[in-house]
């Protein structure tokens, strides 16, 4: 059962970063329904393993191996799924229950297998997912970083993440606050600053500063 | 009588300067981008029977990054027994001034609220209930119009400032962590253990190691469970408790224009924001030399007319020959500065004030900051470089906004060398220009951006390397005001009249009496194998170059006075143009005048300073020996 547990983790890890991003253990808790406790326990495990990047109070990432293996886990999970679905006519969210529980054990073969069988190609994105799994009874928010919102998107900031402490103080003074509404009014260029309005104010910070603000789009 | 000690704080650009002016008569500088005040004002008010002192602080976003400003600021607030703090609040954004608010309140001293920039009905307010939630009175003003501003001077003649029992709303942990450091210590107040768990430096380092200790304790605790620092946390609660005191008493009136907006967008969108930022930069030298021109052909006219042989006429009647010689001197310099150099300075000071009032200047900040990062620098090194294009001292002043060294370093050797003040502008415009071609100013101006851009390039290659970022606020734009505009021109020219002329008169009164005893020569002497051998230019322009030390605006008339004196009365005939050009290139190099030095010295120590002084002589003498020896070859 270990096992099953540690790769609950890194797959989740992989929903809620896409692979690039971070995430809070908070977060990952409560997406989890599990304690910031054991979240830190088992992260702790993860980083000693080299799956994931942990820093205590920053947050967690995977690291490139670690996305390799979640993304392998996640294709075995659609397929699983699909198969289910598909070939069974198994209710989308039994399906997605069941594949959760038997992504762990099947191995690559039998997945290849099954794919063959559906008939499409299945791979780890979710674009081939007819019924992605945030459909399912959890609700995904999709947390990003600002330098990486669009022309236009609004969000309402999660939380800040940086290295630099003093960074984050500036942001805080400037109001970069988690739970305040912010929209991305321009991106000067893709390296370049990005203008924010939150509140009344009009802000303008550079890629660096804008990609320790995570938010949740609306 | 009493004395009143009022300091008048509050983020950047919501209008305190302005507000001090209205309140004091004093002028100081006001300007639309956040950041304009870096130094400390005073001034004070006579009210019935009481003495207003008002200080002005430089803007801060917060009172809890440690950032040397905010610190300053801090010190200021609580050490200096200010009877009144006044929390000047920009009424089109006040949940973001209500958390400056709070966090002044919580300091525990007496306060109150100017509601400023009034006159712009954005909103509707309850101002009763705003005074009632917080605790402190509330008191609109327009520092524009000048509405409100007796009412100001009543409520603090009044002491109607008060200690404000406001209490955020703060997370159940933080609420039992404080009442904690509080038992601990009975001498900490609850300001004082909010201000010490968000980690202020002033307050942590008053605290016992004891109290140290467990706060950092119940930060790490706090972390783990909520996932997020408690100085994050804090921020939270605070800016939670704003908005809904915003909802709460204010009522949106008028939307933002959109129009605003748009133009503001096309500012920053790079496809059109670039070719406004060069519309905006030819424009401006363009005005500098067509009018600055006109004007100069007219102030010459004008004091030709009046003036006339008036002053030599009365040299020869009180002292003869020598006095005559004197006042043909100062006469001559006199007519050189006023006509050619002022000029030239009034209308950059004019289209200065017109930049910095409408609200641009940020927006070339955010479309220049990639272009800067080449040469170690950030998009907001753009705002002193425009302000050194009037005068280097408050260009190097205003540097501070700027928190990394390095890039202080940087900026200050770039501005030292490469920006031409004002008055290095008007040499080279109404001197260069004028004697041996206009296509010279722009030969001139190109050479100094390479400069600039060599200087920031090496240095930033050769200086270590430290993080640090771009964060600008964007403040609305804005018509500029013709009084702001003159006002501020006057403030910053006035100097010119009431230093660079009795300077003038001196250097003049010295010249002459080392000509009339024959000496003038030998003590120009020992550097000819510069100014002739190197630069090709007369043996005494040392003397104009030594008094563009003192102030580079003096040079141009020194070196008037100093043709006189070889019995030569049209410049011209002084020196050739090859020579002006030589002249203009060292002038706008070479050397920082003493007051930049000054400045420098206080803000970067004595070694930086040495070096960028050293830096400039070097490179000046340099270049202008290469364009004497190319121009010797050409012409
Ligand atoms: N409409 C309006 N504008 C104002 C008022 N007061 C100030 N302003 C404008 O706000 C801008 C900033 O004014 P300053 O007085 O320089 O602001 P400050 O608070 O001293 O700014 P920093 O020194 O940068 O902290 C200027 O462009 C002013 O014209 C007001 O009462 N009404
Ligand atoms: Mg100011």
């Amino acid at each position: 059962m270990r096992n099953d547990n540690r790769e609950d983790y890194l797959i989740n890890i992989l929903r809620l970063t896409d692979g690039t991003g971070t995430v809070r253990t908070t977060e990952l808790a409560s997406y989890m329904q599990v304690t910031p406790a054991s979240v830190t326990e088992m992260l702790k495990i993860l980083s000693k393993e080299g799956l994931v990047n942990y820093q205590r109070y920053r947050g967690v990432s995977l690291t490139e191996e670690g996305v390799l293996k979640a993304r392998e886990l996640r294709r075995k999970h659609h397929i699983m799924e699909r198969f289910l679905t598909d070939v069974l006519d198994i209710d989308h969210e039994q399906a997605h229950d069941q594949a959760c529980a038997v992504e762990h054990s099947i191995s690559e073969e039998t997945a290849d297998k099954m794919c063959r069988m559906i008939g499409t190609k299945i791979d780890a994105d979710c674009t081939t997912c007819k019924n992605p799994c945030n459909d399912g009874t959890v609700t995904i928010v999709k947390c990003i970083a600002v330098s990486k919102m669009r022309q236009g998107d609004k969000g309402k900031i999660s939380h800040l993440s940086s290295g630099e402490s003093t960074m984050v103080r500036k942001l805080i003074s400037m109001g970069f606050v988690p739970g305040r509404d912010i929209q991305l009014t321009t991106s000067v260029s893709d390296k370049g600053a990005r203008i924010i309005k939150i509140g009344e104010a009009t802000i303008a910070i550079d890629k660096d500063m804008a990609s320790a603000i995570f938010v949740n789009l609306e | 009588m009493t004395n009143i000690q009022v300091a008048l704080v509050g983020q950047p650009n919501v209008g305190k300067s302005m507000l001090f002016t209205r309140l004091t008569g004093v002028g100081v500088i006001t300007s639309n981008y956040p950041g304009t005040t870096v130094e400390f004002d005073e001034a004070t008010v006579n009210y019935k029977d009481v003495v207003m002192h008002v200080h002005d602080l430089p803007g801060t976003y917060s009172l809890s990054t440690n950032s040397e400003d905010e610190k300053v600021v801090m010190e200021m607030l609580c050490d200096n027994n200010n009877d009144v703090i006044a929390v000047v609040a920009d009424s089109t954004n006040l949940e973001s001034s209500l958390v400056l608010a709070i966090e002044v309140c919580e300091l525990g001293l007496p306060t109150m609220m100017v509601l400023n920039k009034f006159d712009l009905k954005r909103f509707d307010f309850d101002i009763d209930t705003l005074t009632k939630i917080i605790g402190i009175p509330v008191i609109p003003v327009s520092a524009r119009t000048g509405e409100g501003v007796d009412n100001l001077l009543k409520a603090i003649y009044e002491k109607m400032a008060r200690v404000s029992d406001y209490r955020v709303q703060y997370d159940g942990h933080i609420v039992n962590y404080v009442k904690e450091i509080m038992a601990m210590d009975p001498s900490i107040t609850w300001g004082m253990a909010i201000k010490m768990m968000e980690g202020v430096g002033h307050y942590i380092e008053s605290a016992s190691d004891d109290v140290r200790k467990r706060i950092e304790e119940m930060n790490e605790e706090f972390t783990s469970i909520h996932g997020e620092g408690m100085n994050v946390h804090l921020a939270r609660d605070r800016y939670g408790d704003a908005h809904i005191i915003a909802m709460t008493v204010c009522k949106r009136t008028e939307q933002k224009s959109s129009r605003k907006d748009r133009i503001s967008e096309m500012t920053i969108n790079p496809s059109t924001g670039i070719p406004i930022l060069i519309a905006v930069l030819v424009a401006t030298f363009a005005c500098l030399i067509f009018v600055g021109g006109l004007l100069a052909e007219g102030i010459e006219t004008l004091y030709e007319n009046i003036v006339g042989t008036a002053l030599s006429d009365f040299g020869r009647q009180i002292g003869g020959e020598l006095g005559e010689a004197i006042m043909t001197g100062i006469d001559n310099g006199i007519s050189a500065i006023l006509g050619l150099v002022i000029p030239y300075i009034m209308v950059f000071y004019i289209l200065l004030g017109i930049l910095e009032d409408s609200g641009y200047l940020p927006r070339a900040v955010v479309l220049l900051d990639r272009t800067l990062h080449k040469i170690g620098l950030h998009g907001n090194a753009f705002i002193p470089m425009m302000v050194g294009l009037g005068c280097n001292v408050p260009a190097i002043l205003s540097t501070r906004i700027i928190r990394s060294r390095r890039e202080r370093i940087i900026l200050c050797t770039v501005i030292c060398m490469a920006v031409p003040c004002s008055a290095q502008l008007a040499t080279i415009t109404g001197v260069t220009g004028r004697y041996a071609g206009f296509v010279w100013v722009l030969v001139l101006l190109i050479l100094l951006v390479a400069l600039g851009t060599i200087s920031g390039i090496v240095l930033n290659s050769r200086l270590k390397y430290e993080p640090s970022n771009l964060a600008m606020e964007l403040p609305e734009l804005q018509m500029p005001r013709l009084r702001n505009v003159l006002a501020k021109m006057w403030m910053r020219t006035s100097d010119f009249f009431k230093l660079a002329v009795p300077l003038l008169i001196v250097g003049c009164i010295i010249i002459e009496l080392l000509v009339s005893y024959g000496v003038l020569d030998e003590i120009v002497d020992p550097m000819s194998w510069l100014t002739v051998g190197l630069l090709g230019l007369p043996a005494v322009t040392i003397i104009a170059f030594i008094a563009g030390i003192l102030r580079k605006e003096m040079s141009y008339g020194m070196l008037v006075i100093l043709a006189g004196t070889q019995g030569i009365t049209e410049i011209t005939d002084f020196m050739t143009p090859h020579q002006f050009i030589v002249f203009g290139v060292v002038m706008s190099i070479y050397l920082p005048c003493l007051a930049t030095m000054t400045a420098m010295y206080r803000e970067l120590g004595l070694k930086e300073t040495v070096k960028i002084s050293l830096a400039t002589i070097i490179v000046a003498v340099a270049i202008g020996s290469i364009f004497n020896a190319v121009l010797n070859v050409i012409m």
